[in-house]
């Protein structure tokens, strides 16, 4: 059963880890904008292809 | 003759705008354009190789403005715009209304190939921001500001109580998501720690150790998470009110505190993942709620609606200045459509001022030397030379913004009671009521049990539905509504907007169009005086909108004889002809004259055509914009059955037309207005109980749209000026206001059938609680599953009727955020 207390403990610092990761996005703005970099994406195909051209 | 109109028809579209090029084309590397600022834009992204512009979108470009920027880098502008700046270079965002489409974000993105002084450009789509980074050394922001101008992306430069508005938002968001985040986070983890107990766990070591981290865990989520609702009860408590984040927030301090007694004095496992699970919840309503447009400004004064500069005419030549700095005495160029930016007088040149956007009346004024001119009119003609005689503070104008009503942000919410703050209210007093009878009887029955029944009914009955359903119906109304053109400012105004039952529409702008400008004339010939004044007459003798056009239009152009017309007919739905000189003269559509339909309806629907027909010459047509807005008969008709409507107008008696038709009397219909009329109007109506929808557009509304319960501003794009308002609304989408209307009401239905709902809920745990039973697995299921289905209540139903609205609603005339 002692097992579990090593397992808790892993998954509390797992989902910490997350939460880490949560904190930083939303602190660095990463949630700011969810719109253009979709876009951007598409941008750079377009820019490619004119380069192959 | 009929082949020569046709080559009219035939309008070639600009490459770079698609706009219709209304005089010949200009032929740029076999492409046409409509004007010369078009073909500069391509000729400068040809060179600059940048022609994937082309390629993203359907003649993306944007008709570029010849505004000019210099006035910027004045350092009162510089500080307010710059956000960072070293010696290398500086950063700053420009807010660019026109962005619409991909292609705007590949030119903007690549703005460092069209200046080498641009380091880099970054735009947010949504907010319609583009921040800058740039060599300032080289590259002034007035120069910036210029270039993008250039290309078609005029920036709007805002007030700064706007621009901190919006700065204030993106902090809020931002932290609102941060505690959603760590709110989820708390909860699933105090779900999977609970689990264990719920299964029967025997071993006390673990549990107590599961105990202390929920508790720890949870201590996080209320003390953090929730923490807006400690600090909001207690401003509502200080002002004497009972809201409904009362009762919730005393559901989830009994819960917590309960848990945390029962935690650390080893007696059990409490109710940490209920309490949690509720703040979760209550938490993924408010982000959902907080969404808004921020392309869109709802909180815009007097100040937005004037150019930020003005040129200023001093020792013989022109110099561009802040409006700020603007002096009494100081003399200024106005050019053709500008606006005169103070009270003043008139010292060269003549022109006509249209004053419709300030005082409602539709009519031109002429003004000559000497004349005085008050703020916020538009000139028409050539450049004039004005003296200022007020500074805008003190002008005509402004004095409406010296109003109580103004000064106060929070006016319409503080003398507002919604549905959810009047039920919280009872609720509240209701949930004490019983929890002391409760612990009154089990304090006489069996003692034991009473803290325990108390508490239990303080946490089961807390009236988390209305607190999630609420902002999930009204935040899904809003978004759906957005897609149908019309953008609220919050779900506040969304509410009170299903609550109305007195609608007040302005005339000019909102019904009718703003501008009357002249037709379009399509003509194989040009006709002969006398030829006009026959028209004239005919066109005298009917009351027909199009005819009071014509007759309109002939006397501006000078022909105003009235002959003698012999065997004079109007025939309905077909048009006028008379005789004169035994040649027959007819006006009317071309299927009654006999005129092939040539073309496809290439027209737009704001115009309206009609044929003209000398004896057996067909002469051609002409297109006259719309005076009503399309489909305003239909809507009047559809309202005036369930709610009170009146028209208040600045304009004279006479222009009403038609319009008084649909309005029930005379007390009904009020001309002649001064803006500030207008809002005692409003006041007055609301004191004697009516609950006020105001629909208007211009400033001389202001007044009224703030005074008004909800207060619609009508614009015709997303560029022009709106007076502060609590939605706008796309000036092609006013015939559906009922359809709106309803979509609201439906709104708040859902939210009272969930709350019904959620009653019978908590009716079933209440049975449990009273008895002192309540387990804390059925709190930690009945209670998600609440939320849960309050969420999915709304969320379908509101689903439901968005998409039947879709297809009501015309898609067509909706274009992206415009």
């Amino acid at each position: 059963m002692d097992i579990i207390y090593v397992l808790i403990s892993v998954s509390f610092v797992l989902a910490l880890g997350f939460l880490g990761a949560f904190i930083w996005s939303v602190k660095s703005g990463q949630q700011n904008d969810l719109v253009t970099p979709g876009m951007r994406i598409l941008m750079d195909e377009i820019k490619s292809d004119s380069e192959k051209k | 003759m009929n082949h020569q109109s046709k080559i009219t028809l035939e309008k070639a579209q600009c490459f770079h705008c698609g706009e219709v090029c209304q005089e010949e084309p200009i032929i740029f590397d076999q492409k046409d354009f409509c004007c010369s600022g078009c073909q500069k834009v391509y000729e400068l992204l040809h060179d600059k190789d940048l022609m994937d512009y082309y390629t993203c979108d359907v003649n993306p470009g944007i008709s570029p403005s010849t505004h000019q920027f210099e006035f910027l880098d004045s350092p009162q502008f510089r500080n307010r715009l710059i956000t960072f700046a070293n010696n290398e270079f500086s950063k700053l965002t420009f807010y660019l209304p026109s962005i619409h489409c991909r292609s705007c974000l590949y030119l903007l993105e690549n703005l460092h190939k069209l200046n080498e002084n641009v380091i880099k450009s970054q735009l947010n789509f949504g907010k319609k921001e583009l921040t800058v980074w740039f060599k300032e050394k080289d590259l002034s922001i007035g120069q910036l500001a210029n270039l993008l101008s250039k290309i078609g992306y005029e920036p709007l430069i805002q007030s700064e109580d706007e621009a901190t508005s919006k700065r204030n938002n993106v902090f809020v968001d931002k932290k609102l998501l941060l505690k959603l985040g760590i709110a989820g986070f708390c909860t699933g983890n105090i779900m999977l720690f609970s689990f264990p107990e719920y299964l029967g766990l025997d071993d006390p070591k673990l549990a107590v150790w599961f105990g202390y981290l929920n508790l720890f865990l949870g201590s996080i989520s209320v003390f953090y998470a929730a923490s807006d609702y400690f600090s909001n009860v207690w401003s509502h408590l200080k002002l004497k009110k009972l809201t409904i984040e009362a009762p919730v927030l005393l559901g989830i301090v009994v819960g917590y505190s309960r848990s945390a007694y029962e935690i650390i004095s080893h007696h059990g496992a409490g109710y940490m993942d209920s309490v949690t699970g509720l703040i979760f919840f209550l938490l993924v309503g408010k982000w959902f709620q907080q969404k808004s447009f921020d392309f869109l400004s709802f909180n815009r004064n007097y100040t937005s609606y004037f150019p930020m500069s003005v040129s200023k005419w001093i020792n013989k030549s022109e110099i561009q200045i802040p409006l700020a700095e603007l002096k009494v005495g100081d003399r200024l160029l106005i050019r053709n459509q500008e606006i005169i930016p103070a009270d003043s007088i008139l010292r060269k040149g003549s022109g006509k001022l249209d004053y419709s956007f300030v005082t409602g009346e539709s009519d031109f004024i002429e003004i000559k030397e000497g004349n005085s001119l008050f703020a916020g009119g538009r000139h028409t003609g050539e450049m004039i030379e004005i003296e200022v005689i007020k500074d805008l503070q003190h002008s005509q104008l402004t004095q409406l913004w010296e109003q109580n009503s103004f000064k106060n942000p929070l006016y319409k919410t503080e003398n507002w009671e919604n549905f959810a703050n009047k039920t919280g209210m009872y609720f509240t007093i209701l949930l004490f009521t019983l929890a002391i009878s409760v612990g009154v009887y089990w304090g006489i029955v069996n003692p034991k049990i009473w803290s325990n029944a108390v508490v239990s009914v303080l946490i089961i009955a807390c009236p988390c539905a209305l607190a999630i359903s609420y902002p999930f119906a009204l935040g899904h109304g809003m978004r759906w509504l957005s897609k149908f053109n019309l953008y609220f400012k919050n779900t506040q105004s969304l509410e009170r907007f299903a609550n109305i039952d007195t609608i007040v529409f302005d005339k000019t702008g909102t019904l009718t169009l703003h501008k009357e400008q002249s037709p379009k004339i399509h003509f194989t010939r040009g006709l002969l005086p006398e030829e006009w004044n026959v028209l004239y007459s005919l066109s005298l003798q009917s009351t027909h909108p199009l005819s009071r056009q014509l007759k309109k239009y002939i006397e501006q152009l000078g022909y105003s004889e009235r002959v003698f017309i012999s065997n004079f007919k109007e025939l309905t739905a077909k048009g006028l002809q008379g005789k004169w000189n035994s040649t027959l003269y007819q006006i009317g559509s071309p299927k009654w004259l006999g005129v092939p339909k040539e073309e496809p309806e290439d027209y737009f629907h704001s115009e309206s055509r009609i044929y003209i027909k000398i004896g057996d010459e067909f002469i051609g047509f002409m297109d006259f914009p719309w005076e009503n807005r399309e489909g305003i008969e239909a809507l009047l008709h559809n309202l005036r059955m369930n709610y009170e409507l009146y028209l208040l107008s600045g304009d004279k008696k006479q222009a009403a037309g038609p319009l008084s038709d649909w309005f029930p009397g005379e007390s009904h219909i009020h001309f002649e207005m001064s803006p500030m009329e207008k809002m005692e109007f409003i006041q007055s109506l609301q004191k004697s109980g009516k609950k006020v929808l105001m629909v208007g557009d211009g400033l001389n509304d202001a007044g009224a749209l703030r005074e008004a319960s909800v207060g619609i501003a009508v614009s015709e794009n997303h560029l022009q000026f709106t007076p502060a308002s609590d939605a706008i609304l796309n000036g092609k989408n006013v015939k559906y206001l009922a359809k709106y209307l309803t979509f609201a009401q439906f709104g708040m239905k859902v939210i009272k059938y969930s709350f019904a709902l959620s009653v019978i809920y908590n009716l079933f745990g209440l049975s449990f609680a009273v008895q002192g039973t309540l387990s804390p697995i059925v709190a930690a299921i009945l209670m998600p599953v609440n939320s849960l289905s309050m969420l999915l209540i709304a969320t379908l139903g509101m689903n439901f009727k968005g998409r039947k609205m879709q297809n009501l609603i015309d898609v067509s005339s909706l274009r992206p955020n415009n």
